[in-house]
């Protein structure tokens, strides 16, 4: 699917702001190069964005950076996670997470009836695997509250699901991508799942 | 982690060194460092290749510099020639010489005097180019932007004898700034809300929003106020 771009002119003017603050930004990593895509006009080679990423990017920092340094704006926004929201039924025609998962765990959106990236991804990653028939729905939810308390403090660093069952109880646990782990005999590891590797097939899936 | 006392790199003369965690690193003559290097500062007078990238706080020059890697210093003091095939980024970065990159340059103040060929962007917050050679760059951006061709005359010594006496001046497809300020330049296209376009200038297209002063010497193919 292609992304709606808007041209660097129009963004300034949309969001009033000026050249030499966006210059700025992107010096400070508030805006990740991939973003700036280059095309060519009749005008020569011109700028352009993701739309819809881009403004609430800018959206996001115009709202900080009175209070925050642009250095601790930057801290804030996590250069892993998009800044993309999509409503219950986007997601569900795009197939990102099925409707049952969406029915049964996906009903907290946020104010607007938005969910962010972040809350996406955990269900995607519960979508999967459900689907995969390892993981049972009440299970689901369980996984849920994990990501939720956990996966922020990682800091878009990559790291690993890890999933075990001993004599039918199940547990769920994040450690750091390359953490080695070894259980006693009983308990069984039902599911290894690299976080990284989810969140780049939910972007092919957004994109 | 414990904290670690660095040890300093020191060539004197000839030599070479591998790459890694330093304090001071002083090169002085003849000196090649392999690999990475993560310092404190590096001085170097006379001649250096360096294998990898860079990364100190400070970064001082006074003779030539190859590179194939990236330079990142807070502050970067140049006197000679730099020619490096990735990027150099810094808070301060001042200019006396040749500096030919071909990655991007990001600075919060770049002062330049002399020449440059940038391949990728220039971004700065602020940039002041005194041309006394050839200047290059594929795109430059930034909140203030100054170009200015001194008289002949003012700059003897090492500039002459480094930069041969070709006519000064900038080249490059786009300016995007606040303010504007350009002489003896060739762009494409130059965008910003205070632009002033000075002697010498061939712009193909000018979009500003405040407002702009174009110089009876120079050529503005098409204004257009937004």
């Amino acid at each position: 699917m292609d992304t709606e771009l808007i041209s660097k002119k129009d963004l300034l003017e949309l969001m009033n702001i000026s050249y030499g603050q966006l210059y700025r930004w992107k010096r400070k990593q508030l805006i990740p190069e991939e973003w700036f895509i280059r095309k060519s006009t009749f005008t020569g080679q011109e700028t352009f964005f993701p739309k819809a990423q881009i403004l609430s990017r800018i959206g996001k920092i115009i709202a900080m950076k009175d209070d925050l340094s642009l250095d601790e704006v930057a801290g804030k926004l996590s250069p892993l996670l998009y800044d993309l929201r999509l409503r219950r039924e986007e997601i569900i025609e795009r197939n990102i997470v099925s409707s049952l998962v969406m029915d049964r765990l996906g009903n907290r959106a946020d104010g607007d009836g938005t969910y962010s990236f972040e809350r996406m991804l955990f269900l995607f990653t519960a979508d999967k695997l459900l689907q995969t028939g390892e993981m049972n729905l009440e299970e689901g939810g369980q996984l849920l509250q994990t990501l939720q308390e956990h996966f922020s403090k990682f800091e878009g660093k990559g790291c690993d699901l890890v999933f075990i069952r001993k004599m039918g109880v199940s547990a769920f646990a994040l450690i750091s991508a390359s953490g080695e782990l070894y259980f006693e005999g009983k308990v069984k590891l039902v599911a290894r799942l690299s976080m990284t590797v989810c969140l780049e097939e939910l972007k092919t899936k957004l994109t | 982690m414990t904290e670690q006392v660095r040890p300093d790199l020191v060539i004197s003369g000839m030599g070479s060194a591998s790459g890694g965690d330093y304090g001071k690193v002083r090169i002085e003559g003849t000196g090649k460092v392999d690999g990475d290097l993560s310092c404190e500062s590096i001085q170097v007078s006379g001649m250096a290749a360096m294998g990898g990238n860079m990364t100190a706080g400070r970064f001082e020059l006074q003779g030539k510099l190859t590179g194939v890697g990236s330079l990142k210093a807070n502050t970067v003091d140049i006197e000679g020639h730099v020619n490096l095939r990735g990027r150099l980024q810094g808070d301060d970065i001042s200019l006396t010489g040749i500096l030919k990159l071909q990655g991007d340059c990001e600075a919060e103040r770049f002062a330049a005097h002399g020449g440059f060929a940038i391949q990728g962007l220039l971004n700065a917050g602020t940039i002041d180019i005194h041309l006394h050679g050839r200047g290059e760059a594929a795109e430059i951006g930034g909140e203030t932007i100054r170009v200015r061709k001194p008289e002949r005359q003012s700059w003897g010594g090492l500039l002459r004898r480094l930069i041969p006496a070709f006519n000064p001046r900038l080249t490059t497809g786009t300016i995007e700034g606040d303010d504007v300020h350009l002489e003896a330049t060739t762009a494409g296209i130059v965008r910003g809300s205070h632009v002033h376009i000075g002697e010498g200038c061939e712009i193909r297209l000018v979009e500003y929003r405040t407002e702009l002063i174009v110089h009876p010497d120079a050529n503005v193919a098409k204004r257009v106020k937004i």
